[in-house]
């Protein structure tokens, strides 16, 4: 039933750097989890990109890159899908 | 008496230019000539008295109406006296800088006690604002993710295996 989410999520976490990835629906809720992120970031996720997508309502969903000194998360909405991958960085 | 009968004979009193008769007024008193003749009938039994308390009535009467008016009018040249003085400016703004650096203070502990605040003052702003967007590697990732993600939930199907409508305690029966 979900195994092709699963799937895109098992080729996500093999990449180089990603350390975890998480999705939610349109309202928020954690559709999948993978890797070292929390299912309770799911909505945070969504949030934020509500917020940053009525900084410009006529532009495609933006792509939002929160980034500290050894860890990095890019957030994006597609459709009623949001996605969030956190990425280690060297 | 006096006053009353003079009050009544005015108009047949010619004496005014000076002459002296049984008529001329012993006290001139312009106040109740001029004045009295507008009183009404309580009044009059007022005006057995001197003329003296009538004087003092007319006056505490204006004192009155003068201090009630001072009382309703605010006077705006008088407040410059209230004004605070350079010393006073001091030392309120020492006070004041005080409390606000104590709200301060305690604000920023809050803030720092609930740790949950993504979004923080940094010091050098101009060092991430002018660091590099995000890579072109990173932009494709996550686009390709969250599109491949959203076709994978769009072909979530229920299939069920057992049947939807299930005739419960129809067996027992």
């Amino acid at each position: 039933m979900e195994k092709k989410l699963e799937t895109v999520m098992d080729e996500l976490i093999a990449r180089p750097g990603v350390v975890g990835c998480v999705f939610a629906d349109h309202q928020g809720l954690c559709l999948g989890v993978t890797g070292k992120a929390s299912d309770d970031s799911a909505g945070i996720i969504h949030a934020i990109a509500e917020e940053a997508a009525r900084l410009e309502p006529k532009s495609k969903p933006p792509v939002i890159l929160l980034e500290n000194d050894n860890r990095s998360c890019i957030i994006t909405t597609t459709g009623t899908v949001t996605g969030a991958i956190f990425k280690s960085i060297n | 008496m006096g006053c009353c009968y003079s009050f009544f004979c005015k108009d047949e009193n010619s004496s005014q230019a000076g002459d002296v008769n049984e008529r001329t007024h012993l006290l001139i008193d312009p106040v109740s000539n001029n004045v009295n003749i507008q009183r009404d009938s309580e009044d009059i039994l007022s005006r057995n008295s001197s003329i003296l308390p009538k004087k003092t009535d007319e006056q505490s009467a204006l004192t009155r109406i003068l201090q009630e008016t001072a009382a309703n009018v605010i006077d705006v040249a008088a407040l410059g006296t209230h004004n605070l003085q350079q010393h006073d400016y001091l030392e309120r703004m020492k006070l004041y800088n005080i409390r606000v650096q104590q709200i301060m203070n305690n604000s920023r502990q809050k803030f720092n006690r609930k740790g949950n605040c993504i979004l923080q003052d940094i010091p050098n702003p101009e060092r991430v604002l002018g660091s590099d967007p995000i890579a072109a590697e990173d932009l494709n990732l996550i686009i390709s993710a969250v599109a491949g993600a959203s076709a994978a939930i769009s072909d979530i199907k229920v299939d069920h295996k057992e049947d939807l409508v299930v005739p419960f305690g129809l067996l027992n029966s």
